[in-house]
C-alpha cells in the first residue's frame, strides 16, 4: 500500500546490500591476506624457535658443566625437548625450494641433539676432555644452526619475493579497486537517489501545478499523475474534486442564466399584458363610440357619414374578433367592400376600384384579413403617391381545383428583388398599415393555412403594374 | 538534452564498470603462488659441492655440469662456495655439510690441517663420503674416497714444455706459488721443475706468497727486484696471476715476458683473452663436475666399490693466447 515507503526501503536495501557485499569481500580478502602473512611470519618464528631453543640447550649445558646438579640436567632435558618440538615444527615448513636446506637443517638439529647426548654421556662418565670437546662441538653446531636459520630465512625471503611483490601489487590494485568501486557506487547511488527523489517530487510538483491552476479558477485541466504511489491516489482524488467543482460551477452558471432569462421573461410578460389590456380597452371603447357617433350622424341626417362610421366600426369589429379563426371568402369580400368605402371617402375619385367575383367562389375558406392588407398595400404604393390616382382591380374566379384571387394595380410596380423579399417573408414595412398586418404576414398565414408553398405570387412591370395573385386550394365550409 | 544526458550517464556507467571490473579481475587474479610444499620424506640423495671460489668461469662450468648431471641422476645437489677463496668460510661450509649429514660431499681439496681434520675425523665419524675435485689432497691425509680432476703433475709438465717452446732453452723463470705449498701446487711444481731441470741454461727462481693481494703484489715486487732479468713467470696458483700481471705491468711492458698460469683462477681466462699472459693449462671443468657427481652416485649406489683411490683424471691441454686471438 504505502508505495513511497516501499521505495525508500528498496533504496536503503540496495545501499545496504552493496555495502555489506563490499564489506564482506574486503573482510574476506583481508582475512586471507592476514592468514598468509601470519603463515609466513609463523615460518620465520618456527625457524627462529630452533635457534633460540638450541641456544637454551647450550646455556643449560654450560650451567650443568658449572654445576652438575640434577636440576640442571633436568633443564637440559627440557630444553632439548623444546629443540625437538621446534624441529618438528620446522619439519612441516618443507617445500620445493628449501627442501635441501631444510633437510640439512633438520639433520643439523639431529647432530646437535646427538652431540648434546654424547656430552651428557661423557660428562657422566667423567671424561672431562671428551665432554669439553663435545661441548665445543655442540656450541659450533648451535652457531651453525643459527647461521642456517638466517640462511633459511634469507631463502624464504627470496622464495617469497614474488609472493611479497604480488601482495604489494595486490594491495595497490585493491586500493585502485576501492577507488573505482567508490566512484561506481557513488554514481549508482546518485542516479538512484535522483530517480527516487524525482519519482516523489515530480508528482508532487504536478499536483502543486494542478492546485495552482485550480486556485486560478481553471477547472477544465485534467489532473494527471502517472505514478503508482500515494501521490497518484491523491491526484486522482484531487481530479475527482476538480470534476465535482467544475460540475457544480457549470450548474450554478446555468441556473443563474435561467434565472436571468426568467426575470427578463417576466418583465416582458408584464409589459405585454399591459399592452394587451391597453389594446383591448381602446378598440371596444372606440367601437362603441363609433356606433354612437354613427347613430347620432344618422339622426342628424348625415347618412353618408353614418355609413362611413358603420363601415369603420364593422372593419374594427372584424379586425378585433376574427383574427383567430377562419372565415369565408364572402365575409372577407364584405369587409373588403367596407374598407374600400372608407378609402373611397378618403381618396374620392382618385381611387377606382373594380371587383369581379364569381359567386361559386364565395364559400371558399380563407384566413381572415387576407385581402385587406393586400388592397391596403396596393393603395399605399399605387394610389397614394399619385395625384391622379389609380385603379385597383380585384378578380375572384375559379380555375380547376383552385380559387384564384388577382389583385392588380396600375402603379409604379416592384422590382424582382423586392418581390423575392416579400415572398420569402423578409420584407416588413409596417408603416401606414391600419391593421398592423403586412404583406409578409399574409404570405406566412396563407402558407400555414393551406399547407402549400405557392399560395401567393407577384407579377410586376416597373412603372406599369403590379399584380398579386392568390391561388388557393378549394376548401369549403362544412 | 534529456537524451544526451542519458547517453552521457550510460557512458560514465559503462566506463566505471569497465575499470572496476578490470581492477577487480587484477586483484583476484594476481598470481602469487606459494612454493609447493613437500610432504613426506622424499628419499633423494643430498650432495654438496663445496668450492673455495664461486662465480669464476672455471667453477661456474664445474657447477653447471655437476648440476646437470645431478638432475639427470635425480639427486639433489647444492653448490656452496664463497668469494675470494676465504679459507675459514670454506671450512665452515664443509663442517656444516658434515654436521648436516648430507649423503655425499664433493669438495675442492685444501691442503691444510683443518681440512684434513674435518675430512678424516668428522666426515668419517658421520660416515659421509668425500670426493675431492680439481685440487687433490692425498688420500692418506684426507681419507677422501677419490679424486676427480686434472693430473696436476702432468699439467706442470705441459706448461713447462710450452715455456720451453716459447722461450727457448735458456732464461730466468720465476715460479710463483703459495708459501704453504698445497698438494696440487706441489704436484704442478714437481712437474714444472722436472721439465726445466733438463735445461741447464734455465734458472728457476721461487717466489712465495699467500693468497692475499698485498702479499702477491709484495712478492712480485721483491722477485722483480731480485731477478730483474727474469724472462718468464709461471703462476702455479692461478689465483695469483691477476695481481702478478698487474704488478709486472706497472714496471715493464708485459709483452717481452712469458707469463703462464692455469685456468682455475678467476682472472686467468680474461687475461689470456687480453693477451697479457701467453698460455694457460686448460682443464676440463665440465668433465670434472659431471664425473664427480656420477662417481659419487656410483659409490652411493654401491655399484663401484671401492673407488679408484688414484683418482679419475680429466683432460688437460695448453691454451695459448695466440690460439685465442686467431
Amino acid at each position: 500500500m504505502s508505495k513511497i515507503q516501499k521505495k525508500i526501503w528498496t533504496v536503503f536495501a540496495i545501499v545496504l546490500v552493496i555495502m555489506s557485499a563490499i564489506w564482506i569481500a574486503l573482510t574476506y580478502y583481508n582475512n586471507k591476506t592476514l592468514n598468509q602473512y601470519n603463515g609466513i611470519l609463523e615460518r620465520y618464528l618456527n625457524m627462529n624457535e630452533v635457534t633460540t631453543a638450541s641456544q637454551q640447550v647450550i646455556n643449560a649445558l654450560n650451567d650443568y658443566m658449572l654445576n652438575p646438579s640434577l636440576d640442571n640436567l633436568e633443564e637440559i632435558e627440557l630444553s632439548k625437548r623444546q629443540v625437538l618440538l621446534a624441529k618438528s615444527h620446522v619439519h612441516k615448513l618443507r617445500n620445493e625450494d628449501n627442501d635441501f636446506t631444510l633437510t640439512n637443517y633438520i639433520h643439523l638439529v639431529d647432530s646437535f641433539i646427538e652431540s648434546t647426548n654424547r656430552f651428557i654421556l661423557f660428562y657422566s662418565e667423567n671424561e672431562i676432555e671428551a665432554s669439553t670437546l663435545e661441548f665445543a662441538e655442540a656450541t659450533s653446531i648451535s652457531n651453525h644452526i643459527s647461521d642456517m636459520t638466517l640462511t633459511l630465512i634469507d631463502k624464504e625471503l627470496k622464495t617469497y619475493d614474488k609472493f611479497y611483490l604480488g601482495m604489494i601489487e595486490q594491495s595497490a590494485n585493491l586500493k585502485e579497486l576501492g577507488i573505482w568501486l567508490i566512484l561506481l557506487i557513488a554514481f549508482i547511488l546518485l542516479v538512484i537517489s535522483y530517480w527516487f527523489s524525482r519519482s516523489i517530487t515530480k508528482p508532487v510538483l504536478e499536483l502543486t501545478k494542478a492546485a495552482n491552476e485550480l486556485s486560478k479558477g481553471r477547472f477544465d485541466l485534467q489532473v494527471k499523475v502517472e505514478t503508482n504511489d500515494e501521490i497518484a491516489f491523491l491526484a486522482k482524488t484531487f481530479d475527482h474534486m476538480r470534476k465535482n467543482i467544475n460540475k457544480l460551477f457549470i450548474e450554478t452558471k446555468h441556473k443563474a442564466r435561467l434565472e436571468h432569462e426568467l426575470q427578463q421573461n417576466q418583465i416582458l410578460l408584464q409589459e405585454s399584458q399591459f399592452r394587451s389590456l391597453q389594446n383591448q380597452i381602446n378598440p371596444h371603447f372606440l367601437f362603441n363610440t363609433l356606433n354612437t357617433i354613427s347613430k347620432k350622424a344618422y339622426l342628424e341626417g348625415a347618412e353618408e357619414t353614418s355609413d362611413l362610421l358603420v363601415n369603420i366600426a364593422g372593419l374594427l369589429r372584424y379586425n378585433l374578433k376574427q383574427m383567430d379563426r377562419s372565415v369565408t371568402l364572402k365575409e372577407e369580400v364584405g369587409v373588403l367592400k367596407q374598407y374600400m368605402e372608407i378609402q373611397k371617402a378618403r381618396l374620392t375619385d382618385r381611387l377606382h376600384f373594380k371587383l369581379d367575383v364569381e359567386e361559386d367562389c364565395l364559400k371558399q375558406i380563407i384566413p381572415p384579413l387576407t385581402l385587406q392588407p393586400l388592397i391596403e398595400n396596393a393603395i399605399i404604393h399605387a394610389i397614394e403617391p399619385r395625384e391622379d390616382g389609380g385603379t385597383i382591380t380585384v378578380r375572384i374566379f375559379q380555375q380547376g381545383e383552385h380559387v384564384n384571387i388577382d389583385i392588380e394595380d396600375d402603379g409604379i410596380g416592384m422590382d424582382l428583388d423586392k418581390i423575392e423579399q416579400v415572398l420569402h417573408e423578409q420584407y416588413e414595412p409596417t408603416e401606414g398599415h391600419s391593421t398592423g398586418i403586412g404583406l409578409s404576414n399574409v404570405v406566412k398565414r396563407l402558407k400555414l393555412f393551406y399547407g402549400v408553398e405557392d399560395a401567393l405570387s407577384i407579377e410586376s412591370i416597373i412603372g406599369n403594374y403590379t399584380k398579386v395573385m392568390l391561388k388557393l386550394p378549394r376548401q369549403k365550409e362544412e | 538534452m534529456r537524451k544526451t544526458g542519458l547517453v552521457l550517464l550510460t557512458i560514465i556507467f559503462v566506463v566505471l564498470c569497465y575499470f572496476t571490473s578490470a581492477s577487480a579481475i587484477s586483484v583476484f587474479n594476481s598470481g602469487w603462488e606459494m612454493p609447493k610444499s613437500i610432504d613426506g620424506n622424499e628419499a633423494r640423495y643430498r650432495l654438496v659441492l663445496i668450492t673455495q671460489d664461486i662465480d669464476t668461469p672455471f667453477w661456474d662450468q664445474v657447477g653447471r655440469a655437476a648440476m646437470d648431471e645431478a638432475e639427470k641422476l635425480g639427486v639433489s645437489l647444492e653448490i656452496w662456495g664463497n668469494y675470494g677463496g676465504h679459507e675459514e668460510d670454506f671450512l665452515r661450509n664443509l663442517e656444516i655439510a658434515i654436521q648436516s649429514k648430507v649423503d655425499g660431499i664433493i669438495v675442492q681439496g685444501l691442503d691444510s690441517d683443518d681440512f684434513k681434520e674435518l675430512t678424516r675425523v668428522k666426515a668419517s665419524y658421520y660416515g659421509i663420503p668425500i670426493i675431492t675435485i680439481a685440487n687433490d689432497v692425498p688420500i692418506e691425509e684426507s681419507l677422501r674416497r677419490t679424486y676427480v680432476g686434472s693430473n696436476q703433475y702432468e699439467a706442470g709438465q705441459l706448461i713447462a714444455k710450452q715455456l720451453i717452446t716459447d722461450m727457448g732453452d735458456s732464461g730466468d723463470v720465476v715460479l710463483m706459488y703459495n708459501q704453504n705449498v698445497e698438494y696440487y701446487q706441489g704436484q704442478r711444481l714437481t712437474g714444472i721443475e722436472e721439465v726445466l731441470a733438463r735445461y741447464s741454461n734455465i734458472t728457476i727462481h721461487h717466489a712465495q706468497t699467500s693468497n692475499s693481494r698485498e702479499d702477491i703484489v709484495g712478492s712480485t715486487q721483491s722477485i722483480l727486484n731480485q731477478v730483474p732479468e727474469a724472462d718468464a713467470f709461471i703462476a702455479v696458483n692461478a689465483n695469483t696471476v691477476g695481481a702478478m700481471v698487474q704488478e709486472i705491468g706497472k714496471r715493464y711492458q708485459i709483452e717481452p715476458f712469458y707469463i703462464y698460469s692455469f685456468d682455475d683462477g678467476p682472472e686467468s681466462i680474461p687475461l689470456l683473452e687480453e693477451g697479457l699472459i701467453d698460455a694457460v693449462i686448460k682443464q676440463t671443468p665440465e668433465q670434472m663436475g659431471r664425473d664427480s657427481v656420477f662417481i659419487m652416485m656410483k659409490w652411493l649406489n654401491g655399484e663401484t666399490v671401492p673407488l679408484d683411490a688414484a683418482g679419475y683424471l680429466t683432460d688437460i691441454q695448453v691454451m695459448e693466447a695466440a690460439d685465442l686471438n686467431e
